[in-house]
């Protein structure tokens, strides 16, 4: 399909959708009455909010997906990861000089193996300036900084990347060539591993997430007589999403590397024949989508507040069921999918909320209506499989 | 076959004398609730085999069956005095009153049954797998036209909204909600009850296996389209596959719900699939045998690890860690010995012996420290056992421990099949006569200085 076929179809299914929402709501001021549009802004913004971590997370399901066909099912236990590692980064700093230093070359030196073997990092100066930058940035965080969000969220996004790619050569790496129904149960296994662990290592209550920035001040603003709750959070995450949406995009689209995955979601084995580095495609694919998972998962935390080690079930199911919506294997399709999905959770609840209790139902049923009646989504292409 | 026949039933008799043995026994208590949830556990894993092993389709959504058929015998066999409004707050009414199975019985004139708890049960439970039945018609139906991932994840939904439903408020006149039914009548989930129940799901399965809808099943598992053009309609052999198995997984699941006294939506939840299909994984994947033995196992884990979980002090969880890490290095370095793979250590293993090394020494180092000495408790180390024991499975042995091989007295008794007779010895004497075999007398020169 060509790149402005796609963009036209997105383009309708978008409209068709804002369509959608505006007959619902018109329905709905109509009928009671009593829908303002203070709430109109207020549930635009939380939609949007939400939206833009669906489809953060989404983006890694579907990359991978792409990539090898595999339904990575651990891959909301890794934006638990992610948000556990910002959680400890800020309540743990500044920490004693010689845990920081442990810290540091353990972090340090996997992150420095990993990105090495990721980037074909072959030029001996440019690698010792990035050890150099890596070594000492993680010690300073560490020991000297009161960590910030910021600070936590990159450090939390390089660290869970690097999971991600520990996870992909543990777990799925031996598998390769065998039969998806394996993949699958090890993804599923991988799932159970992760969240257990979770629970034994960082214990298994619900844990507050403070961050004290102006993230979470309230800005409520007035419309009329009611009032919009309005917190920074509520710009950051779409801002942020929007920001990593548009490196991503560049890094697939303008660099080498994003050449090689693309060659590698179209033919695997071709791409080999071409000289593509397989192997590392597909570890570069984990970690950017574990990168992507870490980001929403701390935002996600700063937004609802709490985490705890099973919080990636839910989003990560609905996340998967925005890939599938906007099309699994299509980049813009689960960008798409994720705010498609964002808007209709929120909408659905603040439109009928009677149906408030069927919230993680609805998920489930749109999943498998789509999976049933448009298995390749809205924008994806038509997989059908041949004999 | 006369023998087999034979043998069969004495094991079976053997089986039951044990069994009397054991309930007559003092302190065998826990024994026995370990073999009545083995046999619980072995229907479902049984059932779930039907599907993920002998057709070949991967299907996540038997804790959804499993649910049904709880909820439909907790409803149906509630005792008078459970029902009262306090006891079933969310309950409607009409539910309440209505469906109770003694009193349909008795409106049939059938009192002889009301007055048996038993066959009560034998009523119920069929009720429950035929209600299971029902929603796997509905659920297999429409996603069986789906192939490989696409499908385990559509009945991975379906199992999560059957899972999910009865929380909802517009549902818990019919569930009693999340506060979940207490009092089922204990009868059904005695040692002898499952084992008689297991027996028959064994007999009926295996007969259906070696029968031509078994191997019409292993057809589809095989191949596809090749089963197609032999004459399998498809579409009929999965949905009834499927049928057969949410049928004895709802038998499965009101056994355990009379097992537990009381179901909730969290006693059957994605969990139960997962348990499952370690069971069946571990035993091998379309292999009855298999998946009883893959059951017993992972259920033995589940009731005898319990020690994992014990509160110890935190040095020997250090200790505990560093063997893990360093009996991983020795058995991936014996990996790659035994597939003649060199280097034999990899860079990448001595990680893991690094790590070994390090936690042993840090347990050395550090053992008068208060943070090694004060007690810790390792919540949830069954499950992580369980997960590593999948992955390892799909890594290393995706056959499991019986491949496709079934349990048969021919195995034990019957004439070796690879070792030839003395008649196929004869023809082929040609081979093992080096006069006759430059190659045989080669062989036999390797032989010897081996």
């Amino acid at each position: 399909m060509t790149a402005s076929k796609l963009a036209s179809r997105s383009t309708l299914f978008t409209l068709l959708a804002g369509l959608l929402l505006v007959v619902l709501i018109g329905w709905r001021i109509a009928m009671l009455g009593d829908y303002t549009f203070a709430r109109i802004v207020q549930d635009f913004l939380n939609a949007l909010t939400l939206g833009s971590l669906y489809a953060l997370i989404a983006l890694g399901y579907t990359m991978v997906y792409g990539i090898i066909r595999l339904i990575n099912f651990a891959h909301g236990e890794i934006f638990m990861l992610g948000s556990y590692f910002a959680f400890y980064a800020m309540t743990l700093t500044p920490m004693h000089w010689g845990l920081a230093l442990l810290i540091t070359v353990l972090l340090g030196g996997t992150v420095l193996l990993v990105l090495r073997s990721l980037f074909n990092l072959e030029e001996p100066k440019r690698t010792a300036a990035l050890a150099l930058l890596i070594f000492a940035g993680t010690f300073f965080l560490l020991a000297f900084r009161n960590m910030g969000w910021i600070e936590a969220l990159l450090l939390s996004m390089l660290a869970t990347g690097v999971a991600g790619v520990l996870l992909e050569a543990v777990a799925y790496r031996p598998l390769r060539g065998a039969p998806r129904e394996s993949m699958l149960i090890t993804a599923i296994a991988a799932s159970f591993f992760l969240q257990n662990m979770g629970q034994l290592l960082f214990g298994p209550r619900v844990q507050g997430f403070n961050a004290e920035t102006i993230l979470n001040r309230p800005l409520n603003f007035t419309i009329g007589e009611e009032t919009v709750y309005y917190t920074g959070i509520l710009i950051v995450v779409p801002t942020v999403t929007a920001v990593l949406l548009f490196v991503l995009n560049l890094f697939v689209s303008r660099t080498k590397l994003g050449k090689a995955m693309r060659a590698t979601a179209q033919d695997a084995e071709v791409a080999q024949m071409m000289g593509v580095n397989v192997n590392q495609v597909i570890a570069l694919t984990f970690f950017i989508g574990s990168i992507l998972a870490a980001a929403a998962g701390v935002m996600y935390a700063i937004r609802f507040g709490q985490i705890h080690p099973l919080m990636g079930l839910i989003p990560g199911i609905k996340a998967f069921t925005a890939a599938v919506i906007g099309g699994i294997g299509s980049l813009p399709g689960a960008v798409l999918g994720g705010l498609l999905l964002g808007f209709i959770e929120i909408y659905v609840v603040s439109l009928f909320p009677t149906l408030s209790a069927y919230k993680d139902v609805f998920a489930f049923v749109l999943l498998i209506l789509i999976l049933l009646f448009r298995p390749s989504g809205l924008v994806g292409e038509d997989l059908t499989e041949k004999v | 076959m006369m023998r087999n026949t034979l043998l069969t039933l004495a094991t079976v008799g053997l089986a039951i004398l044990g069994l009397y043995l054991l309930t007559q026994a003092e302190g065998s208590s826990g024994l026995l609730s370990a073999l009545t949830l083995i046999f619980i556990w072995g229907i479902a894993a049984v059932s779930l085999n039907l599907i993920n092993g002998q057709l070949g389709i991967l299907s996540l959504g038997h804790h959804g069956f499993m649910l049904i058929g709880g909820y439909v015998t907790a409803l149906l066999m509630l005792p008078e005095k459970e029902r009262a409004p306090f006891r079933t707050r969310l309950l409607s009414d009409w539910a309440r009153n209505h469906l109770d199975l003694d009193k349909w019985l008795r409106g049939a004139g059938l009192d002889f049954i009301a007055n048996s708890i038993d066959l009560k049960f034998v009523v119920a439970l069929f009720l429950a797998g035929l209600a299971a039945a029902v929603v796997g018609v509905i659920v297999g139906a429409p996603s069986l036209r789906l192939k490989g991932d696409y499908l385990a994840i559509v009945t991975f939904g379906f199992g999560e909204i059957i899972r999910l439903l009865p929380n909802a408020p517009e549902v818990a006149a019919l569930t009693n909600g999340p506060l979940g039914i207490k009092g089922i009548p204990g009868d059904a989930g005695t040692v002898w009850w499952t084992f008689f129940a297991f027996l028959f799901v064994l007999w009926f399965l295996t007969r259906l296996k070696f029968s031509s809808y078994g191997r019409a099943f292993e057809g589809i598992r095989e191949d596809e389209i090749a089963a197609e053009a032999m004459g399998v309609n498809l579409a009929y052999h999965k949905v009834l596959a499927f049928t057969i198995s949410a049928f004895f997984a709802g038998v499965a699941g009101g056994l355990y719900a009379s097992y537990l006294q009381s179901v909730d939506t969290q006693t059957f939840n994605f969990f139960v699939t997962f348990f499952l299909l370690v069971a069946i994984s571990l035993g091998g994947l379309g292999s009855i045998t298999g998946a009883v033995l893959g059951t017993a196992i992972v259920v033995l884990v589940r009731i005898y690890g319990g020690f994992l979980e014990k509160p110890y002090p935190a040095y020997v969880g250090y200790l505990g860690g560093a063997v893990v890490m360093l009996s991983a290095f020795a058995f991936s370095a014996y990996i790659r010995k035994a597939r003649r793979l060199r280097p034999v250590v990899e860079t990448k293993h001595l990680i893991f012996g690094a790590l070994g090394v390090a936690l042993l020494l840090v347990t050395v180092l550090f053992r008068n420290e208060p943070w090694m000495t004060q007690t810790v408790q390792f919540f949830g180390l069954r499950k992580i056992l369980l997960a590593v024991i999948l992955i390892l499975i799909m890594i290393y042995r995706r056959e499991g421990i019986m491949g496709r091989a079934e349990f048969s007295w021919k195995l034990i008794f019957g004439p070796r099949e690879d070792i030839p007779t003395e008649e196929q010895r004869k023809q082929d004497a040609w081979l093992s006569n080096p006069d006759l075999n430059p190659d045989a007398a080669k062989k036999e020169d390797d032989d010897a200085s081996a």
